[in-house]
């Protein structure tokens, strides 16, 4: 249960625009287990995409990956050749992207298009492939699959093109499955259906998912393990309930404390002061020091450290484990526990609350 | 008729899939893309009556001159300005020629390097557009380049200029000078909507599921780019056929006994004040053909372009 299949170490990607270099991806470790969901989370703009894009190498000019390296299997990816890559792409690692009305090319039925997906990694025939695009057309619970590979994407609505796409990217059993915030643009019932079905299909294949969301919802709905990302950097990783339970990091309890919660209709949403640095010009401390509300003089001078605030949960933070302030060179004392003890009920609360906004459908937006 | 079958289409696949999702909205028909391509086109009446007129012209200029033989070139003292009768509608010129046959064979001959020349200009153009447009960066830079240099050529002499070269007079050197001449408009075109293209999500699908280029290229971006690519094609045919006429009526293009619209307009023109009606027949004819394909093109276009939905 516990072995890697994906181990991502200090991957740097940058793009060198005409206003200087931005840093999209810095220094971003992450392991995805096999079988398991690695949920990533972030505000826009944080890196998420460009870290799945990276790992497929599907970076383009002006951005380039700097270093780092990504081991699928003890195999890194990113000194592997162009066309090695190819031969990964959509074959071990397969990739579904957000907007399932655009990613579909609009002149090839799907069956044709879902053939041509098996047949890049495949040695068989057209006829083969056909039928199983078929067969994956019905796999992912789409009514009346010989009649829908005929058809074209246009005639499909938002939900059928992404369940095409799902039978696309899994034709090939891939090993992950990077899905690039596969539901933020459907409806609250599509979602949760690709939800079950994206499960469905992991449970089946033992099959690991990267799943980037800025939906925590879907993340307490599907993820093993979450990564909080924010400018390019990680700043906490823990399983998903350490995460929801007792976040560390100021920025993941803002994320959390900004969800809405069913019933509490009085009030202001609680929200996460100020905008992210601007790319070009990051602060030099913490990344996070200007909108954090537990802010101290050392954020604003050197960019905190990673630390283990508890077995297994990782945040990137000058803030004791127990979430206090550090007294100068002493851990925390001793009264902490009991404080932590009633944040921690205040927290798993708020947690299993978003995670039933979440099937409602009303978390992130 | 058809409501009833939407109607009751759902029920038979409900029960059949526990998961199975029936869209209601995909029930009613669609027009495929196609479909309303010809809509469209049908409803633009002058590109319509355009090429009904384009094909009638082009079957004419294929068989008359293909059932008579070298009439064409045939001259006759006998027959010397001779007018309009049942085998020569429109009588004979100044060397006793068959008008009626020569203006055919001539509108043949420009036809042929009307859309010879297009085929040319859309293979490099296309070609060099294409991979400007996907390679992009140097390689782009460079193409661009090399078409400003082609473009800052007054195109007619470089033809001129080419033909010369080669020797005139050759059907094929003619095809290939305006080929030659004319591919950078096409080249610009499909750039530019390569360039588009590149960044569309499908395209960037097919790259996740590890496409090649020559695939991406060949299968995901041309046929997104055809249409712009048919447009140019039909409009150059225009432009080929005019180009050609102005080539053989200043002594560069084909020349006699060989017919062309080109030099049917200068042999008619020595003759103005004895014989002026010569001058009719390969002038209307010319203005005919690019007509025809102008408004073709311009039919092509409206139909085409996905965006425009509203009734003409």
């Amino acid at each position: 249960m516990t072995d890697t299949l994906l181990r991502v170490r200090h991957l740097r990607t940058y793009f060198w625009t005409l206003d200087g270099i931005v840093k999209a991806v810095d220094g971003v470790n992450m392991d995805i287990g096999t079988g398991r969901t690695l949920g990533v989370v972030g505000e826009s703009g944080c890196g998420k995409s460009i870290t799945a894009l990276s790992i497929m190498r599907l970076i383009e000019r002006p951005g380039k990956i700097v270093e780092g390296s990504v081991d699928l299997d003890r195999t890194d990816l990113l000194k592997l050749s162009e066309s090695e890559m190819r031969e990964i792409r959509g074959n071990a690692i397969s990739m579904i992207f957000q907007e399932p009305m655009t990613s579909l090319n609009p002149v090839f039925t799907t069956g044709n298009q879902i053939a041509e997906a098996i047949r890049l990694h495949a040695d068989i025939g057209a006829r083969e492939a056909e039928d199983r695009a078929v067969e994956m057309l019905r796999k992912v619970g789409i009514p009346d699959p010989e009649r829908r590979a005929r058809q074209y994407p246009h005639e499909m609505s938002g939900g059928m093109r992404q369940r095409v796409m799902i039978a696309m990217a899994l034709s090939t059993y891939p090993q992950l499955l990077i899905a690039d915030e596969p539901t933020t643009a459907l409806d609250v019932t599509i979602q949760a259906q690709i939800l079950e079905l994206m499960k469905e299909l992991r449970e089946e294949r033992r099959m690991s998912i990267m799943l980037i969301t800025h939906d925590l919802g879907v993340i307490a709905e599907m993820a093993d393990d979450v990564v909080v990302m924010y400018s390019g950097k990680v700043v906490e990783t823990g399983d998903v309930f350490t995460i929801f339970e007792r976040p560390h990091h100021p920025y993941t309890q803002g994320l959390l404390g900004s969800l809405p919660r069913i019933g509490q209709r009085r009030g202001r949403l609680r929200v996460i002061e100020g905008v992210v640095p601007n790319p070009l010009n990051l602060p030099k401390g913490c990344l996070f020091a200007r909108r954090c509300p537990c802010v101290m003089p050392i954020c604003e001078q050197t960019p905190p450290p990673f630390q283990e605030v508890h077995p297994g949960q990782v945040s990137r933070c000058w803030l004791t484990p127990a979430g206090t302030t550090p007294a100068v060179g002493m851990t925390a004392p001793a009264d902490v526990a009991e404080a932590e003890a009633a944040r921690m009920t205040i927290t798993a609360d708020s947690g299993r609350q978003s995670a039933t906004a979440a099937q409602m459908g009303e978390v992130g937006r | 008729m058809e409501t009833n079958m939407q109607l009751q289409a759902p029920a038979p696949g409900v029960g059949t899939d526990r998961r199975a999702v029936v869209d209601e909205v995909d029930l009613i028909p669609v027009r495929t893309y196609w479909q309303l391509v010809r809509q469209r086109f049908m409803q633009h009446r002058l590109a319509v009556i355009a090429l009904v007129l384009l094909a009638v012209l082009v079957i004419l200029a294929w068989t008359i001159p293909t059932l008579t033989g070298e009439l064409y070139q045939k001259t006759s003292l006998d027959l010397i300005d001779q007018g309009p009768s049942l085998s020569a509608p429109l009588g004979y010129d100044h060397l006793g020629e068959n008008t009626f046959v020569r203006l055919m064979r001539a509108t043949q001959t420009s036809l042929t390097i009307g859309f010879a020349a297009v085929l040319i200009i859309v293979g490099i153009g296309v070609t060099l557009g294409s991979i400007a447009g996907y390679v992009g960066g140097l390689v782009d830079n460079l193409l661009m380049r090399l078409v400003d240099v082609v473009l800052s050529i007054p195109s007619f002499f470089f033809i001129v200029a080419l033909v010369a070269f080669w020797g005139g007079g050759n059907v094929w050197v003619i095809i290939f000078a305006i080929g030659l001449a004319g591919w950078t408009t096409a080249a610009r075109l499909v750039r530019a909507e390569f360039l588009r293209l590149r960044e569309v999500d499908f395209v960037q699908a097919a790259r996740a599921l590890g496409a090649s280029p020559r695939r991406i290229v060949l299968r995901h971006m041309l046929p997104m780019a055809l249409a712009p690519i048919l447009v140019a094609a039909t409009l150059g045919i225009a432009d080929s056929v005019v180009l050609e006429a102005a080539l053989s009526f200043l002594g560069f293009g084909i020349s006699p006994p060989e017919a062309s619209l080109g030099n049917m307009l200068n042999n008619a023109q020595r003759y103005f004040y004895r014989e002026p009606i010569l001058m009719f027949y390969p002038g209307i004819m010319l203005i005919l053909v690019v007509l025809c394909a102008s408004f073709l093109g311009d039919g092509l276009r409206d139909a085409l372009d996905p965006r425009q939905r509203i009734e003409r």
